[in-house]
């Protein structure tokens, strides 16, 4: 097994770590989660470099790129302390590419060209999160038209996006895997009004609730084919369930090394406290975590490229990485000890941002559900 | 216009391991293009896109010089194509030697306009190398460069001196070092790099440059550690916050921070 970058993969991080010294340094992070402001001028430096448009079709603008080395770069940019740094805008473009129209396609790359986030996924809602068939959202079309109405939560980043991609059902069809379809509506379109919510974590994203009242649009609103929304949105899943684990990876990393570098430094009893044992064998246990970690993220981006059926692996790496880069966190945080809540520690934002990924793209405990029923099923 | 561009695959410092007495080891550092030579490559970019022109990176030095990897990052960074002198004879040699070679290297590639290189290189940083190259073709060097523009056939160069910027009107061939910040390189993006392994790249033969014999050979006679600052802490008494400022104003300028 080759386990070296190839020169393409090592020239593109280190120019990705010239771009993150430059434009995205910790006081940039800190700012940003102080003052809960996304990090649209680092989205803007990304894009100018060429990095917004990796993994995009060469048709528009994009470059092909392997999921392996998109995978390195999330966790580079991760590993600088900044939360869902990377990969999420290919995800959002390729739900577009793949089923938009045209004018939708172009729509949604000029924003994401310009540093924004286009739209934020409106999927949850207060009565249906991992179990989707109880979604109440509405879609009624007629002549022409499609009205909906129902209430969104948890909605991440909608109060700086453009327009909301809307999972909404057909009340008209009973099979629920049947029913929703995906639709691309504004923001700021007459009778959609939305409620801010405020969490303890991921405060560079934003989160809301998102009312629906009667919302009118042209039947042009609906991406891909009505009735397939949910097949259309399980397609990118697999991959973003890979992104989110590369950034679980990344963030625990940062945890990990400025751990290490205060065990090394801070003095007690006379001597580091990274020369007792007790330390050691923390250190040394998160070590062994990122490296499972490693070796599950770029194990499962290496099976997507080579077209290996990935089957319950999107899952099983996504809960595994998830719950150790927190755990990872988790120690380096008592290894800080007090100084180590205090606002202003990098981290303090590192385990709250970790803790966010136990749930955020599908819970731990949806993805035994995933991985569980697979594993049953190859096995019967 | 012609531009050459003369950088150096150096270590990385950020893989330097400095020693309990202060030596700093590279011997364990992965190379890279030397971190002021980028702000070349743009100068020289930008100067062949305004004039139609043409970048040729230029590096020589040990045969480690010429890897797949240390063309491609080279390449990657706006070059048109590259020429190398890649021979284990130059390995450790000191700057009058390897401007000799660049020299050579530069009447072999022939009608230059402009040399480019950066203001030091990392490791050495002795800042000798652009001018003594300069020296060896019977040019005009220029250091301390912060921007450069055509004008016609000919160049307005900008020097960034301790007394202020001076502006000159420069006839070309001319050899230019620019300062560190004279302009914020493009970082190299998949495309870029991608493209770098698609570009020509000619390897010259040492043996087969005409290389100026040098008069003299420099020999080291000995090293020693930069002096450390002397560090004080001084106090002020905040209570009146304005006399503590003019206090604080006052020792700075004492000590000449001012």
């Amino acid at each position: 097994m080759d386990f070296g970058l190839t020169d393409e993969q090592q020239l593109l991080l280190e120019s990705m770590d010239e771009l993150l010294e430059r434009e995205c340094p910790e006081s940039y992070i800190a700012d940003l989660d102080l003052s809960h402001q996304p990090p649209t001028s680092f989205r803007k430096a990304l894009d100018a470099a060429g990095f917004g448009s990796l993994g995009f079709p060469e048709e528009y603008g994009g470059t092909p790129c392997d999921a392996v080395t998109l995978v390195l770069l999330a966790e580079r940019v991760c590993r600088q302390g900044l939360n869902n740094g990377f990969g999420l805008e290919l995800l959002q473009a390729m739900d577009i590419l793949e089923f938009g129209d045209e004018s939708q396609k172009q729509e949604i790359l000029g924003l994401l060209s310009a540093g924004e986030v286009p739209f934020a996924l409106g999927f949850t809602e207060p009565g249906a999160g991992s179990d989707n068939s109880a979604m109440t959202t509405s879609a009624v079309h007629h002549d022409g038209m499609v009205t909906f109405n129902g209430t969104k939560t948890l909605i991440t980043n909608a109060l700086q996006s453009k327009y909301l991609l809307l999972m909404a059902k057909d009340p008209g069809v009973e099979d629920p895997r049947k029913a929703i379809s995906m639709y691309l509506v504004p923001m700021d379109a007459p009778g959609v009004t939305t409620n801010r919510l405020e969490k303890i974590l991921w405060h560079i994203s934003d989160s809301c609730e998102i009312f629906l009242d009667d919302v009118t649009l042209p039947e042009s609103c609906l991406v891909g084919v009505k009735g397939n929304g949910f097949k259309q949105l399980m397609r990118n899943f697999e991959f973003e369930r890979l992104v989110i684990a590369a950034t679980c990876l990344g963030l625990a990393q940062c945890a990990f090394d400025d751990a290490a570098t205060y065990a090394a430094q801070r003095v007690q009893f006379g001597k580091p406290i990274g020369s007792f044992q007790l330390i050691q064998l923390k250190l040394t246990d998160m070590a062994i975590k990122l490296e499972n970690m490693r070796n599950f993220v770029y194990r499962t981006a290496w099976m997507l490229d080579n077209g290996v059926p990935l089957k319950s692996q999107g899952a099983l790496c996504k809960r595994y990485c998830a719950m150790a880069a927190f755990e990872v966190a988790d120690e380096a945080m008592q290894i800080f000890g007090g100084v180590g809540v205090t606002v202003g520690t990098r981290v303090s934002r590192l385990w709250r941002d970790l803790r966010g990924h136990r749930f955020g793209g599908g819970t731990d405990e949806i993805m035994v559900h995933i991985a569980g029923r697979q594993i049953v099923k190859d096995h019967s | 216009m012609k531009i050459v561009v003369a950088y150096k695959w150096a270590p990385n410092p950020q893989d330097a391991d400095v020693r309990p007495d202060g030596i700093v080891d590279l011997s364990r550092a992965k190379s890279a293009v030397s971190e002021y030579d980028p702000v070349a490559f743009e100068l020289a970019r930008r100067l062949a896109d305004a004039t139609s022109g043409e970048v040729i990176g230029l590096s020589v030095g040990a045969a480690s010089i010429d890897t797949s990897l240390a063309r491609k990052a080279a390449l990657s960074r706006g070059l048109d194509r590259l020429v190398l002198v890649a021979d284990d004879e130059l390995d450790g040699a000191d700057s009058t030697r390897l401007a000799g070679v660049l020299a050579a290297a530069v009447t072999a590639i022939g009608d230059v306009d402009v040399v480019l290189a950066g203001d030091s290189s990392i490791d050495v940083a002795e800042g000798q190398v652009p001018l003594t190259l300069a020296g060896h073709l019977g040019w005009l060097g220029l250091g301390r460069v912060s921007a450069v523009t055509a004008d016609g056939a000919a160049l307005v160069v900008e020097r960034d001196l301790p007394g202020g910027v001076s502006v000159l009107a420069v006839t070309t061939p001319v050899v230019l070092a620019a300062t560190a910040d004279a302009v914020v390189p493009k970082v190299a993006g998949m495309k870029d790099i991608l493209a770098a392994a698609k570009k020509p790249v000619e390897v010259l033969a040492l043996a087969d440059l005409a290389v100026p014999t040098a008069g003299t050979t420099l020999t080291t006679l000995a090293t020693a550690r930069p002096a450390g600052g002397v560090r004080q802490a001084v106090l002020f008494d905040a209570t009146d916050p304005a006399a503590a400022a003019s206090q604080l104003v006052g020792a700075l300028r004492q000590a000449g921070a001012l």
